[in-house]
């Protein structure tokens, strides 16, 4: 429906060049991500499966052939299951309050503020903080004895938490960071799509006394609703590959956590991989995280689809 | 399936052109004509001043150094490794990543064939076992060593009753269950704030180091069999379930902050920890003492050289690499830099025999850690030796964190290891 | 996929120019409230970034007190001398510049052509090329710097920096994205409008989207500039420190087996600040309206 229907309207007689304008162009407007994903992704998307085969460690001259034997070890694998179920638990408690805070935060932002460039920048500063810097004030705020979060607890009389041992905790603490790090970086993405939704739609709503968060429900969210799908899509993949929180969170341990209670998927292939250097094993699981989180893509979109509709 | 068959011309072209990286001796430049050399170290080697001092000796040759974070170094090598392009000529090795690379030793030059073998009663016998493959290949010469010392805090000690000169300090824990019993009357004296020690993973490592045979016997893991893995296992779970412990995870902001409030009256220490116990508590000087260790030897720490298949310049490399090793060399840098030496004739030398450090009230330092490392017994780590001990110490933190009982951890453990394998 | 979303909204017709102007006197404005929201969530924001500066401003010993120090020193000086001697930071920072630049400008260019054929022209395989661009996104990128190594060293680009900016040139994320705004924010009657005056559609590119893409374009800029120049994971593997990027000479400060983070947090300061330039230049390129104009005009 929103696609340019020219076809039909121009007739024959504009001659071979529009027409090869109208047919040909979109092909060379998404040409060069093809050319350049044929050029260096695909070659490692089929050397990781090829890799997948067999046993293969980085640093030895023998890969022996073991046809699928790394995805049947691989689904009695608990540590592998395990971090599955704490990525889906991480993501779950991460992403929606992170989208809805962002959401919130563009929404104060499209106003016209006074320093609008400064507020603005700062909601990529957590983005751009060392991640040095952070992993040692999340430990901090985190800390069993000294920690902040504890100390404020303990003035409503709850007992200190031991935020890394338990799993709860540290899936809350994880997905604190999660949320500090990316909610600036969606509220960017908002934003820009806001600038699209004609102001005079606001000027109308706030004569007929539509509150604040009234034409952020009303007009806001309907009219950037393909950005807020975007986000959706690109929050499930990110948030399935969840890596730096849990590996900053841990002390940079490949384990996360000792009972790998906060270790996610992607975390645990860079512990194979990089860590015991098992390249087939780690390839393989490559693949079945590639297709979970095809799944889940599809699941969320499904979701979106059906809300959209009702 | 059909894809994969179809790919193969592909893969075999790419790994025939990787492999094309591959010095093979032939394309070796003449012994004296002009060279450059790449040294891959993670950044605490102190080799600043000798490449100068090697260029002047050898004009022809041209050194540069490449620092990358330790992590980061050991998985670009492997990178490299893998890939047989783009590894220097020199690359360092750590204790803690090297059992794995000497387990596939074909990737790198053994360096008996270029003549180490002479210079090999440099090391002590452990030393210069891990840089060693089953079949006999020698990959690295050693640098620094850690060595294994306990270190304690006067003041602490003082408050529990306990004495504070260190050679009686010494005298109170022979063995580790002398430790734990110490330990135990620590605890006793309700020292407020303070606990015995900071956790249990240097312990878990100090105890297996000791012993003759570790996690590997030969090929095999023996995890489960071996009375030596449990006992470490058993008295480090001990000596937490005695309440010993001030559960202060290594490298936390609570374990930095530890060294000068005083959380914790003991730490295993190796030399490179004095420098840190300095930093993290400036103002402690004399609070902290440095005694032996339970049990002897110990060491935890160190690197090697190794000279990778795949330069172009092995035997060059391998001069250098001889070189910067030999004990005088060793001597410079543990001058300039601390980083304790790995070559055992330099321990009767004044350089590490005189060597005291003020922080530590004069504790003699250069002798407490010379005798640690002398007196190790050489144990084969064995190539996954690093993700073993990962799992026995999660093991053990789960214990601390009050998640597990010690059977139900070591039961734990059992599995995960089996996982590994 | 983009075929099931929601047409653009349209509105009704835009008021008269008199009335427009009594409205915007009406428009939302910001009250006290709005701006102590603002500052709470900048405080929370920066916090981690000025605590870098505190300990960028001690000694390493900083880290052991507790409560951390939250006042500046008076090392920040020296730290940065350290800096600049052990790495070759100039360096590092022209080709990180190099880098991020070429890696923005193509993603931004080559993102919007692609989000405009896929938002609003119609060709076959179009759902199908936008999902498999989609799925590219999907796949975990951790093993793929092996293979994409030994591609590298057939091409002799080890080492160089095109190593790093050639394969990130365009990527999955721009084109959804810039698609899913373009969708959104392109009215399609205008270039219906404009191909029945005979534009080519390169013209209607240029002329229309381009202008609207405008604020989306500087977002995806930023973002883009943003991640190019934060990573590290592969130009760690595939360049030298003889020739390297900032994420590059960042590892080489903190090498030591015990990191100095005063030096590492010295080095993550000098990292960022070429960042914030480059924010504020795009941030002032997000400014709506445009299109309103020209649908009006």
């Amino acid at each position: 429906m929103t696609q340019l229907a020219t076809e039909e309207r121009v007739g024959p007689r504009r001659g071979l060049l529009h027409r090869l304008d109208v047919k040909g162009s979109p092909y060379l407007y998404i040409a060069p991500f093809f050319i350049l994903f044929l050029g260096f992704g695909v070659f490692p998307l089929i050397f990781t499966a090829w890799v997948s085969l067999h046993e293969w460690s980085l640093l030895s001259e023998e890969h022996t052939w073991i046809g699928f034997g790394n995805y049947t070890k691989l689904f009695d694998d608990p540590a592998f299951w395990n971090a599955l179920w704490n990525t889906v638990s991480i993501w779950v408690i991460s992403t929606v309050p992170q989208l809805v805070l962002a959401l919130v935060l563009a929404h104060i932002l499209n106003q016209r503020l006074r320093g609008q460039t400064f507020w603005r920048m700062s909601a990529l500063i957590p983005n751009i903080t060392s991640v040095a810097a952070v992993a040692i004030i999340f430990s901090q705020l985190f800390g069993r004895d000294y920690g902040l979060f504890n100390w404020v607890l303990g003035l409503f009389g709850i007992d200190k938490i031991d935020w890394t041992a338990n799993t709860w905790s540290s899936h809350v603490a994880v997905a604190t960071m999660i949320i500090w790090r990316w909610t600036g970086y969606n509220a960017l993405i908002y934003l820009a799509a806001m600038q699209a939704v004609p102001k005079e739609l606001y000027d109308s709503a706030s004569l007929d006394g539509a509150t604040s968060f009234q034409q952020l429900r009303k007009i806001t969210v309907p009219a950037i609703r393909p950005t807020i799908i975007f986000t959706v899509i690109i929050s499930s993949i990110g948030g399935m590959q969840v890596l730096a929180e849990p590996l900053l969170f841990g002390g940079n341990g490949l384990t996360g956590g000792s009972d790998r209670q906060f270790q996610t998927l992607a975390l645990y292939l860079y512990e194979v991989a990089f860590g015991r250097f098992d390249f087939g094993y780690a390839s393989a699981s490559s693949w079945v995280m590639f297709l979970i989180i095809v799944i889940v893509a599809a699941i969320n979109f499904g979701i979106i689809s059906r809300l959209r509709r009702s | 399936m059909r894809r994969f068959t179809a790919v193969v011309p592909i893969m075999a072209v790419a790994l025939a052109v990787a492999a094309c990286g591959n010095g093979d001796g032939d394309d070796q430049a003449a012994d004296d004509g002009p060279v450059s050399l790449t040294i891959a170290t993670f950044g605490e080697f102190g080799y600043k001043e000798l490449y100068e001092e090697y260029q002047k000796l050898h004009p022809n040759v041209k050194i540069t150094e490449r620092i990358t974070k330790t992590e980061d170094h050991h998985k670009n090598l492997a990178a490299h490794l893998a890939t047989n392009t783009g590894a220097a000529d020199i690359e360092a090795l750590e204790e803690g990543w090297i059992g794995q690379f000497t387990a596939n030793a074909s990737k790198f030059v053994d360096l008996n064939e270029l003549g180490a073998g002479d210079i090999k009663s440099q090391w002590p016998e452990w030393k210069w076992n891990v840089a060693t493959s089953k079949d006999g290949k020698t990959i690295g010469l050693g640098t620094d060593v850690g060595g294994m010392a306990m270190c304690y805090r006067v003041d602490l000690f003082k408050k529990a009753g306990l004495p504070t000169d260190r050679a009686e300090v010494s005298k109170l824990w022979p063995t580790w269950d002398q430790y734990i019993e110490t330990g135990k009357k620590f605890e006793a004296a309700k020292v407020p704030g303070a606990h015995f020690f900071d956790g249990p993973t240097v312990m878990y490592r100090s105890i297996l180091g000791q012993a003759p045979i570790g996690l590997y016997d030969g090929d095999n893991v023996v995890v489960d069999s071996n009375p030596e893995v449990k006992k470490a296992f058993d008295l480090s779970a001990l000596a937490v379930t005695s309440g010993l412990s001030a559960r202060a995870e290594a490298w936390t902001p609570a374990w930095n902050a530890g060294f000068a409030k005083g959380t914790f009256a003991t730490l295993g220490c190796p030399s490179w920890m004095m420098a840190y116990i300095q930093t993290q508590a400036k103002d402690a000087s004399g609070k902290w003492d440095i005694a032996d260790v339970p049990g002897g030897g110990g060491n935890w720490g160190g690197s090697w050289l190794t000279v990778p298949k795949q330069s172009k310049h092995q035997k060059q490399a391998y001069e250098l690499a001889k070189w910067l090793t030999a004990p005088e060399q060793q001597a410079k840098v543990f001058q300039k830099y601390g980083n304790f030496p790995s070559t055992v004739t330099l321990y009767e030398d004044a350089v590490i025999k005189d060597f005291v450090n003020p922080y530590f009230n004069n504790a003699p330092v250069g002798q407490i850690f010379s005798k640690s490392v002398s007196t190790m017994k050489p144990q084969y780590l064995g190539p996954k030796a690093g993700d073993i001990n990962t799992q026995i110490i999660n093991g053990l933190t789960r214990i601390e964190q009050g998640k597990q009982n010690p059977d139900q951890s070591w039961q734990q453990v059992l599995t995960d290891v089996k996982a590994l394998l | 996929m983009a075929t099931t979303l929601a047409p653009p909204p349209r509105h009704v017709s835009p008021p008269p120019t008199a009335r427009r102007r009594m409205r915007r006197a009406l428009r939302r404005r910001p009250g006290k409230l709005t701006y102590l929201m603002l500052t709470a969530i900048a405080f929370f924001s920066f916090f981690p970034l000025y605590w870098s500066v505190v300990v960028a401003s001690q000694d390493n010993s900083a880290l052991g007190k507790i409560p951390p120090p939250v006042l500046l020193g008076g090392n920040l000086w020296f730290n940065l001398k350290r800096a600049f001697t052990m790495v070759p930071f100039e360096k590092a920072l022209i080709n990180s510049f190099l880098v991020a630049g070429a890696i923005t400008v193509s993603v931004v260019l080559f993102s919007t052509l692609a989000g405009f054929a896929f938002a609003k022209l119609r060709f076959r395989g179009r759902n199908v090329l936008l999902l498999s661009i989609v799925a590219t996104m999907m796949v975990p990128t951790t093993l793929g710097i092996i293979p994409l190594y030994m591609l590298m060293a057939k091409i002799e680009w080890t080492g160089t920096i095109y190593a790093v900016i050639v394969p990130a040139m365009v990527n999955g994320f721009g084109v959804f994205f810039m698609t899913q705004y373009l969708s959104e924010a392109v009215p399609t009657e205008l270039l219906e409008a404009g191909r029945v005056d005979g534009c080519s559609t390169i013209r209607l590119f240029w002329h229309v989207v381009l202008p609207a893409a405008r604020p989306a374009a500087a977002v995806l800029g930023m973002l883009t500039f943003l991640t190019a120049w934060n990573d590290f994971f592969w130009p760690l593997v595939v360049l030298t420190p003889e020739d390297p990027t900032v994420q590059v000479v960042l590892s080489t400060l903190s090498a030591g087996r015990i990191t100095d983070y005063s030096l590492a947090l010295t080095g993550a300061l000098i990292a960022i600040l070429p960042l914030l330039v480059v924010f504020v230049a795009l941030g002032k390129q997000i400014i709506g309206g445009i299109m309103q104009g020209a649908v009006k005009g």
